[in-house]
């Protein structure tokens, strides 16, 4: 049995006597999945990911990282390549020598840094010798970025990394945790963009008010529930036939055609009924994302 | 090996930064400027206090001058900034969460800060003796110690003097890494730097304050400013006085204390800047 790279379990954290930021949060990240942590603003995702990485103390429960339960400065955090929220440096350094400073206050060698990838990801060019303060948001976002590359670690944990970042940015970003994926390392991504995680994670855990709601494959996220758009030469027949049926939720109009909220159901049975009850189909179009999965998780939750 | 890595890190994040250079410079300014007033406005011989006469004697005593007039001010507000500034400063640029996100462990990043801090203070304290030294001899000589001044130093001769003010030095330097230790203790508990900053400097003045107040007795006696001073006889007369002693000690237990505080908190803290 593989060892899971990251386990939550049973983890809560109460900040004073009225703030339940995460209350009994369970879930695992196996090696190799690029997990996406979903939730709305509050849902306790930065808090969750602080205790991973032993900033923030558990009020109960704990995390573990490859199967070593977290302390503040854990040798495992060596295997980590972490950003949390905002990328931030010594302001009055360059670019280079934050990196190196970083590296070495861990014990390293400079040269085990594996610089040249991470140079590549900042595309810093000349910048990179300037002072930080000197840098825009997004130049401070891709030398963290960089930061995190530092000694090819075995999984990274990214807090909405692609905030600051214009539109070509971001794709780079996608683009880069697709490859650090496909390279063989773990991915623990926050973000509040959904179509970035749909396109990038193979998993997903969702969170909301500090509780899990759901976790598990995107596919299957996105799978057990969803809505279809059809068109049909019937419309009030085809609406009669789509509200009988148990796995439909809620069919409405949306001219020329109808929308239907399926919970469970296949794209395949609704054609089929329809076709058996003499409705012609003339278009059908799957619309279920992971938007609306997360919205439907949220919302039921 | 990890701890001297950390402390190197550190020890490079604060001598290339700017705001130590220009404290450095404000504190080496303030004996230059000494030996100009003085050169230009000697002072009577009984009228303006032993110290500033004998500065104006021998070079050799400026520095000691100069180190009575800053650490009644100025030395207090640098360490202060070493101390306040030193985890509170990378808190506040957010950096400190990813120093923590190192294997390095809190206590040896507080360890590692502490002494860098320490040391950044003891430097701008040898900084003023320096400079003052240097001034000093430029404009009085180093070849004044003799009669008539002998009689009111004591006699002693250039060695000694030296060998005196090496050791107020020292006694000065460590006086002030009780107020260092104070910054550093709040400056773990917050994460806003001049917070910690003032709070070094307001508890050097409250104490001041409180052992002006003699009602208070023996109380006065446990005050972290209370022996500040105790070192001035030793330059200008020679003798060395027990409250030195009584300072170093108090000293002594309260940077251990106020050390160790931060570092309790610091280790149970969350990290949420």
């Amino acid at each position: 049995m593989t060892e899971a790279v990251v386990e939550i379990v049973g983890l809560s954290k109460r900040f004073g006597a009225h703030v339940l930021a995460v209350d009994d949060l369970s879930f695992s990240v196996e090696p190799g999945q690029v997990c996406g942590l979903l939730g709305p603003n509050g849902a306790g995702k930065t808090t969750c990911l602080r205790m991973l990485l032993g900033l923030i103390r558990p009020t109960s429960g704990e995390t573990r990282l490859f199967g070593t339960v977290v302390t503040p400065g854990t040798e495992q955090l060596r295997r980590v390549g972490a950003l949390i929220e905002s990328s931030a440096f010594v302001p009055h350094l360059s670019g280079m020598r934050n990196l190196r400073l970083w590296w070495e206050a861990g014990g390293a060698k400079w040269s085990a840094a594996d610089l040249d990838q991470a140079l590549a990801i900042a595309d810093l060019g000349d910048a990179i010798d300037r002072k930080v303060k000197t840098y825009s948001q997004g130049m401070r976002q891709r030398l963290g970025l960089a930061r995190v590359l530092l000694g090819k670690p075995e999984i990274l944990v990214l807090d909405e990394p692609t905030n600051g970042l214009d539109p070509g940015e971001m794709r780079e970003v996608r683009q880069l945790v697709r490859r650090v994926a496909e390279a063989g390392s773990t991915v623990l991504f926050s973000s509040h963009v959904l179509a970035e995680v749909e396109q990038i994670c193979t998993h997903a855990v969702v969170m909301d008010k500090g509780k899990l709601v759901a976790t598990g494959s995107v596919e299957a996220l996105i799978g057990s529930s969803g809505s279809v758009y059809l068109e049909v030469d019937d419309v009030a027949k085809a609406r009669r036939v789509l509200e009988a049926m148990p796995s439909v939720r809620r069919v409405d109009d949306e001219a020329p055609g109808l929308a239907v909220a399926t919970e469970g159901g296949r794209r395949s049975e609704l054609v089929a009924a329809l076709v058996q009850a003499g409705v012609a189909v003339e278009t059908v179009t799957a619309r279920r994302r992971l938007e609306e999965a997360f919205l439907g998780l949220v919302e039921a939750f | 090996m990890l701890t001297i890595a950390v402390v190197r890190t550190e020890l490079v994040k604060s001598l290339r930064r700017m705001r130590t250079y220009v404290a450095y410079g404000i504190l080496m300014l303030i004996p230059v400027i000494m030996a100009v007033a003085i050169d230009l406005n000697p002072p009577a011989a009984r009228g303006e206090g032993r110290l500033l006469y004998l500065a104006s004697q021998t070079g050799l005593l400026l520095p000691a001058f100069a180190l009575r007039i800053t650490s009644a001010f100025l030395l207090v507000i640098v360490v202060a900034l070493f101390g306040g500034d030193a985890i509170a400063g990378e808190a506040s640029w957010g950096n400190l969460r990813y120093m923590l996100m190192r294997p390095i462990g809190r206590g040896r990043l507080v360890v590692a800060k502490f002494a860098v801090a320490v040391f950044c203070a003891w430097v701008a304290v040898v900084l003023v003796v320096l400079t003052g030294l240097v001034v000093g001899v430029i404009f009085f000589g180093a070849s004044s110690i003799g009669f008539p001044l002998s009689l009111v130093v004591g006699g002693q001769s250039t060695g000694a003097i030296l060998g005196h003010l090496a050791i107020a030095t020292a006694y000065v330097a460590w006086s002030l890494t009780g107020v260092v230790a104070f910054s550093f203790m709040v400056s773990c508990m917050t994460d806003a730097p001049f917070g910690a900053i003032f709070a070094g400097v307001g508890l050097y003045f409250t104490s001041l304050i409180l052992d002006s107040i003699t009602s208070l007795g023996s109380i006065r006696y446990v005050l972290p400013t209370h022996y500040f001073d105790s070192w001035v006889d030793l330059v200008t007369r020679g003798t060395w006085h027990s409250d030195m002693w009584r300072g170093m000690a108090l000293q002594l237990g309260y940077v251990l204390l106020f050390a160790l505080i931060g570092l309790g908190w610091f280790r149970r803290k969350d990290i949420l800047s």
